[in-house]
């Protein structure tokens, strides 16, 4: 290993990560990925690699990467590598939360047609087709321009770019660097949700820690109801991070990059393929924006034609989007000297401190705010960045819930009518593609998003800010 | 230069300064020996024989010694440039004779051709010299450890290096306060100042938008997923 593997937990979470450990190492067990804590020590043994392999709260196995792991390489190091397994196959796979001035008691009245009219206007589930009319030429224009596409042709508002990490747009972006394959993917998906653990979902805010900091983003009371989009870039991405892949296991022969597992392919930054990657994988990135940004218009056209107002007189503003599956290039602090990162961020949230330059004017003060999506039918959390996170896991903080049991162990203990049942007795409306996919999606298959929050809350690492609880969802 | 000249030399009292001219060699060295025969009078009255033989051959070696007696900086310059030095020299050594009679002594302003521009930043208006802006910079000093130096400007030159470089040495904690709250003042003034600039880039997206926006849908196309 080149620096220390971390992870954070609280005692809840550790016997989870170290079960995972601890099944894995049972005789006969073969196959499938390694356990969190083993990825976690295989990538602090990649090259290149800075400060500490750190482990989120969340983290559970994943291809190479552990899903919640954040790590960061020297760009001035020539020997440093970028990893597809360090971002994930969804790539820019993102939440986005839209506030409303509308009262809980607004929409309960309302809230199946409401559900409702979001599923028609949001196609969901393996295989939907969006409505927004694209052809080829569009595509590659939003690839390379990302929210500014959405922007000049008028899905969004000026304010949503604000309100967005990086602006909804990586400079970097060269879609000539995308295969055919993930273009013609990519096309008709744009504006769709996708699915797995995907959702969009009404909620209401339920409790606030820190009422500055949510009177900032617009959330001043209890009971006001929010919009989260939680989704990324679909078929495209996955596409994006499978060629790579494939380009990549050739560029470690030739370059004679060792590493402990055969999914954490990767290339030197600085090569060909390294630089192929992070550029295709920007367009990528750019694809989820456009596709978040699409259903952020498609919710506010549901919203205005069910209350009969424009969006504008709902106040349907963006608070904030932020990725959790990207790898991005940052300036940050090691060992006392100033040093630019590549920093990989898989199922981690960027989470800033007050003052820092890369974040909107208006959060200046309260730090970068996070969105953390629970799982089905639990709540979600808002929390802003610290600068003990800064210092301490390069501006990273959780993701979500994190699953605790396989897709294929919640197939086999947990029946959909159960789940489905549980949901509607909790008065949350549900409107699903395929309910045979809901158990995979159950609570139960997660850890308690509570525990992750408080564990960050109390490392310091980010900050809570409010809670917010769902009465509405919708699926793939 | 001459007209240089003709000023020094009535500022010093010579009887004829109008009339003087330089490029007459004879005229040039007695104006040499009346300074030091006048006003600086380095040499004793007995060791001014070799400058006062104005029209002997010798007079050009005496006024080299002279000059390198006096450690003049122009030595090797032009003629010109060696008398312009010797009549600051003397006018030098006249005012320090007489400080408490010149020193009150103002210079008429001259009439200023160009209008008065003010200067909207306040910070043009700073008096460099004042005691409070002297112990200021002596306080900022102290805090960030830049040593001591004759000139409070050049220490402030230094402290604005240090504040460039990052990251930035932190401040003991008994000085936090002094320090934090002209931040946090200066933190609002910058957001204040970015709000206004991320509001007027909203206004000119939104302007753009007006003629190029045409979002559409077209439900036909839509499909749900399995």
């Amino acid at each position: 290993m080149n620096v220390e593997g971390v992870f954070y937990v609280n005692s809840t979470l550790e016997k989870l990560m170290l079960d995972e450990l601890r099944n894995s190492c049972r005789p006969g067990m073969t196959g499938g990925f390694l356990p969190g804590v083993k990825q976690i020590a295989n990538v602090a043994a990649l090259p290149g690699i800075v400060g500490r392999s750190v482990g989120l709260p969340d983290v559970h196995s994943g291809y190479g990467f552990a899903i919640g792991n954040m790590a960061a390489f020297d760009i001035s190091n020539s020997d440093s590598i970028v990893s597809p397994g360090g971002v994930g196959f969804d790539i820019n796979c993102g939440v986005r939360l839209l506030r409303t001035n509308l009262h809980e008691k607004d929409v309960v009245p309302i809230k199946e047609q409401l559900a409702q009219s979001l599923f028609d206007h949001i196609p969901v589930g393996v295989g939907s087709k969006g409505i927004i009319p694209m052809n080829a030429r569009d595509m590659e224009e939003a690839l390379e321009m990302g929210m500014d596409w959405s922007l000049r042709e008028g899905y969004v508002w000026a304010e949503d770019k604000e309100h967005c990490e990086e602006y909804g747009r990586m400079l970097n972006a060269d879609p000539s660097k995308v295969s055919l394959r993930a273009k013609k993917r990519g096309l008709p998906q744009l504006g769709t949700l996708g699915a797995g653990n995907h959702y969009a979902e009404i909620q209401v805010v339920d409790e606030i820690y820190d009422k500055f900091a949510a009177g900032k983003m617009g959330l001043e009371r209890l009971g006001q109801v929010c919009v989260m989009i939680h989704s990324g870039s679909r078929g495209f991405g996955h596409q994006v991070a499978t060629d790579a892949l494939v380009q990549m296991e050739k560029a470690m022969k030739r370059d004679q990059i060792e590493v402990n597992d055969r999914q954490l392919a990767c290339a030197r930054i600085h090569s060909k393929e390294g630089q192929d990657y992070l550029k295709a994988m920007a367009a990528a990135a750019n694809f989820a924006w456009v596709n978040r940004s699409s259903m952020t218009f498609l919710t506010r056209q549901a919203f205005a034609k069910q209350f009969k107002m424009a969006p504008d007189d709902l106040d349907m503003h963006v608070i904030y989007d932020v990725s959790h599956n990207i790898a991005k290039v940052e300036e940050h602090v090691v060992d006392g000297s100033l040093k630019t990162l590549l920093v990989h961020r898989k199922g981690s949230t960027r989470a800033f401190p007050p003052h820092h330059p890369l974040i909107p004017v208006d959060y200046q003060l309260t730090g970068q705010p996070v969105l953390i999506g629970g799982s089905m039918g639990t709540c979600s959390y808002v929390l802003t960045g610290t600068h003990q996170g800064m210092t301490e896991t390069f501006g990273s903080t959780c993701h979500g819930a994190g699953r605790a049991l396989s897709r294929a162990k919640s197939r086999r203990n947990i029946d959909y009518k159960d789940v489905l049942g549980k949901l509607e007795e909790m008065g949350i409306s549900i409107r699903v593609a395929s309910p045979k996919l809901v158990m995979e999606e159950a609570p139960e298959s997660y850890k308690n998003v509570t525990d992750v929050v408080n564990t960050c809350h109390a490392a310091g690492i980010s900050k809570k800010t409010v809670k917010l609880r769902p009465i509405a969802v919708i699926k793939g | 230069m001459s007209n240089m000249f003709k000023l020094k030399l009535t500022a010093l009292g010579h009887p004829n300064p109008e009339g003087f001219n330089c490029e007459d060699e004879k005229e040039y060295r007695s104006v040499v020996l009346w300074l030091e025969d006048q006003k600086i009078r380095h040499y004793k009255i007995e060791e001014r024989e070799g400058l006062r033989n104005i029209d002997s051959d010798t007079w050009k070696e005496a006024y080299n010694t002279y000059q390198k007696d006096l450690v003049s900086p122009v030595n090797d310059g032009t003629m010109n440039e060696q008398l312009n030095w010797l009549l600051s020299y003397a006018v030098r050594l006249e005012y320090a004779d007489n400080v408490t009679k010149y020193k009150d002594v103002k210079a008429e302003q001259p009439k200023q051709a160009a209008p008065n521009v003010v200067s909207s930043n306040p910070l043009d208006n700073l008096d460099f010299d004042s005691p409070a802006f002297k112990a200021g910079v002596e306080r900022i000093c102290t805090l960030t450890g830049v040593g001591p130096h004759p000139d409070p400007k050049f220490r402030l030159a230094a402290v604005a290096k240090i504040l460039k470089t990052s990251p930035h040495p932190s401040p003991q904690t008994t000085d936090t306060f002094n320090i934090n709250q002209p931040v946090d003042v200066l933190n609002l003034l910058f957001i204040q100042d970015l709000r206004e600039l991320q509001t007027k880039i909203n206004e000119a997206l939104v302007a753009v938008q007006m003629i190029t926006a045409d979002p559409r849908t077209d439900t036909k196309l839509g499909k749900v997923g399995r």
